[in-house]
């Protein structure tokens, strides 16, 4: 097998005294969709956290193209092409919609290529087209998802990692935020998708892991995990 | 317009428009990090003692440094922003010992109020000791080509009022303009409001961090050559008057508020000036005064907003 893109080996986060991960381990795959799932302070977060170096691994490496990548600045993580769009949307309220998405190109020098994917992301939710010089601050809730999900875009990751980008959606947004990934993903890009809504992850993911209190649990393909009595027993509907 | 009148709003606005400069190398710190600098108003001191040294002013006979003068002497313009490139210098060191030793431990960011005022006082005593605590002026020679006072509006103006004025206003022109407007004003507006998420898009916070610490210590520091040159250097606390002021000019116009902050400063500015000389020892209870009536008809400030509880 090659290098996976992203692997975790072993890796053990702590915030003080608490253990938040366990030695877990997990890889990701060019151009895979690998879902997250587990239920609230399962240590979803914390797995994207630790990857884009806000809180520092314990123990363990996170390995980028097989070079360990642990205790590297977060914003030197951007640079190696992880993008993190963090739970609870985080747009910054106080700048317009179209300077949320050009400061997501902070580290790109291509004006054209940075002209042509604030286009692409247009394409892709309409909505913050019509909206450009609003201030993020006074978009709704969705928008405010799509936004942060376009801003993460315009760093052109090799990564894109979303967490809970369903949240406090309405079930026709759920879907329209779905069906973007799920484009985004046929266009090649790789991504781990953190979510407490399996269904819909399961539904447009290649692969899966399952954690439980800090440790995966279970893994394996979506297709198979959809069936699975165990996970549709938590996490999905009868 | 009467000559008098002429004369007062010049006073205020240019005394105005020093605390204005003030009250915004408070904000560009306030704003990346939540918490006022109280180093800032050495900083303007110290701004003020380099203009004297490069001027080629010499030292007088009670300091360490008694009788010292560089070897050279440059002229005023040249002079003024290189004594705000070393005040922004110092500005570096004050946030590398006082601030970011805090913030990579993950102190309470309000500690740092603590550390900063101490940085002041070390900086305040410093000065003490190498040069005196005798008064220092820039004499207006330094200014030779032009004349010490010019007829505006038909009354006689002096020359020094207006350059601080005109010299205040281009700065806080230039400023609001790259902060609001710029790619970096933008990145520094980002790590101001959220710099974790600004980390998330590859904005280097600490380094944004740095860019407020030096503009705001080279706005001290012209600052202080400027008033410096305007009204003579009263010794080392010189600084701390103007500093508190500036800090109630920052309260008046809203925290974190760029053109709150120049709002404020001219409006205090120009209450002081309205001070009949005869009660010039007043003047200060004036510009409390305003400050503390304002605040409890709009406790956010001027063009504050409502402060969000920080998370
Ligand atoms: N900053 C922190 N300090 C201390 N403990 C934390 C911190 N952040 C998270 N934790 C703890 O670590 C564990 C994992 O949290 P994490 O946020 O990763 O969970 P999650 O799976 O993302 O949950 P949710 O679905 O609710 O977002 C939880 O027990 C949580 O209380
Ligand atoms: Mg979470």
């Amino acid at each position: 097998m090659n290098t996976p893109l992203l692997a975790l080996e072993q890796l053990t986060v702590r915030y003080g005294g608490i253990t938040a991960l366990r030695t877990i381990s997990l890889q990701v795959q060019s151009g895979e969709l690998v879902a997250l799932l587990g239920a609230n302070g399962a240590g979803k977060s914390t797995t994207l956290r630790a990857i884009s170096q806000l809180v520092p691994a314990a123990s363990g490496s996170i390995r980028w193209h097989g070079g360990t990548i642990n205790g590297l600045a977060p914003e030197r993580t951007v640079k190696l092409g992880i993008s993190h769009c963090p739970e609870g949307r985080r747009v910054l309220a106080r700048q317009s919609v179209v300077d949320n998405l050009e400061l997501g190109a902070w580290l790109r020098r291509d004006q054209a290529g940075v002209r042509s994917d604030l286009e692409r992301c247009y394409g892709l939710f309409p909505r913050l087209a019509e909206r450009r010089e609003q201030l993020a601050g006074s978009l709704s809730g969705g928008e405010q998802q799509m936004l942060a999900i376009a801003r993460s875009l315009m760093a052109r990751p090799t990564l894109l990692m979303l967490d809970e980008p369903s949240l406090g959606l309405a079930p026709k947004l759920v879907a329209e935020v779905m069906e973007a990934l799920q484009a985004l993903h046929r266009d090649g890009l790789t991504m781990l998708l953190v979510e407490q809504n399996a269904n819909a992850a399961l539904a447009i993911a290649d692969r899966a892991y399952v954690l439980v209190s800090g440790s995966i649990e279970q893994q394996g393909s979506a297709a198979a995990l959809r069936h699975d009595e165990r996970i549709k027993a938590a996490y999905l509907g009868p | 317009m009467t000559t008098d009148l002429t004369q007062l709003l010049l006073n205020g606005l240019s005394i105005g428009a020093v605390y204005a400069l003030f009250a915004l190398g408070y904000t560009l710190v306030f704003s990346v990090l939540g918490v006022i600098n109280f180093a800032h108003g050495a900083v303007f001191t110290l701004g003020a003692y380099f203009t004297f040294l490069l001027i080629g002013g010499s030292v007088g006979a009670n300091g360490l440094l008694a009788g010292f003068q560089l070897p050279f002497a440059m002229p005023f313009w040249w002079a003024l922003p290189l004594a705000g490139m070393a005040a922004a210098a110092v500005a570096l060191v004050i946030e590398r010992i006082a601030f970011r030793p805090l913030r990579d431990r993950g102190a309470d960011p309000l500690l740092a109020l603590i550390t900063s005022l101490g940085a002041g006082v070390v900086l305040v005593n410093l000065i003490q000791l190498l040069v005196g605590a005798e008064s220092y002026a820039i004499p207006t020679t330094a200014l030779a080509d032009l004349p010490p006072a010019i007829k505006l509006l038909g009354a006689q103006v002096r020359t020094v009022q207006l350059l601080l004025l005109l010299v205040a206003a281009v700065l806080l022109v230039i400023l609001s303009l790259w902060i609001d407007g710029s790619r970096s004003g933008k990145a520094l507006r980002a790590v101001a409001e959220d710099p974790t998420t600004a980390q998330l898009l590859g904005i280097p916070s600490a380094r944004m961090i740095q860019i407020a610490f030096g503009l705001s210590g080279f706005l001290a520091g012209i600052a202080g050559g400027l008033v410096g040159l305007s009204v003579s250097i009263a010794g080392p606390y010189f600084g701390i008057g103007y500093g508190l002021k500036g800090l109630g000019v920052l309260v008046l116009g809203g925290l974190g508020s760029v053109p709150g902050a120049v709002l404020g400063g001219l409006i205090i500015g120009l209450a002081e000036a309205c001070v009949p000389a005869e009660l010039s020892g007043y003047r200060d209870v004036v510009a409390y005064g305003f400050l503390f009536v304002v605040l409890l008809v709009r406790p956010q400030g001027l063009l504050g907003r409502v402060m969000p509880t920080k998370v």
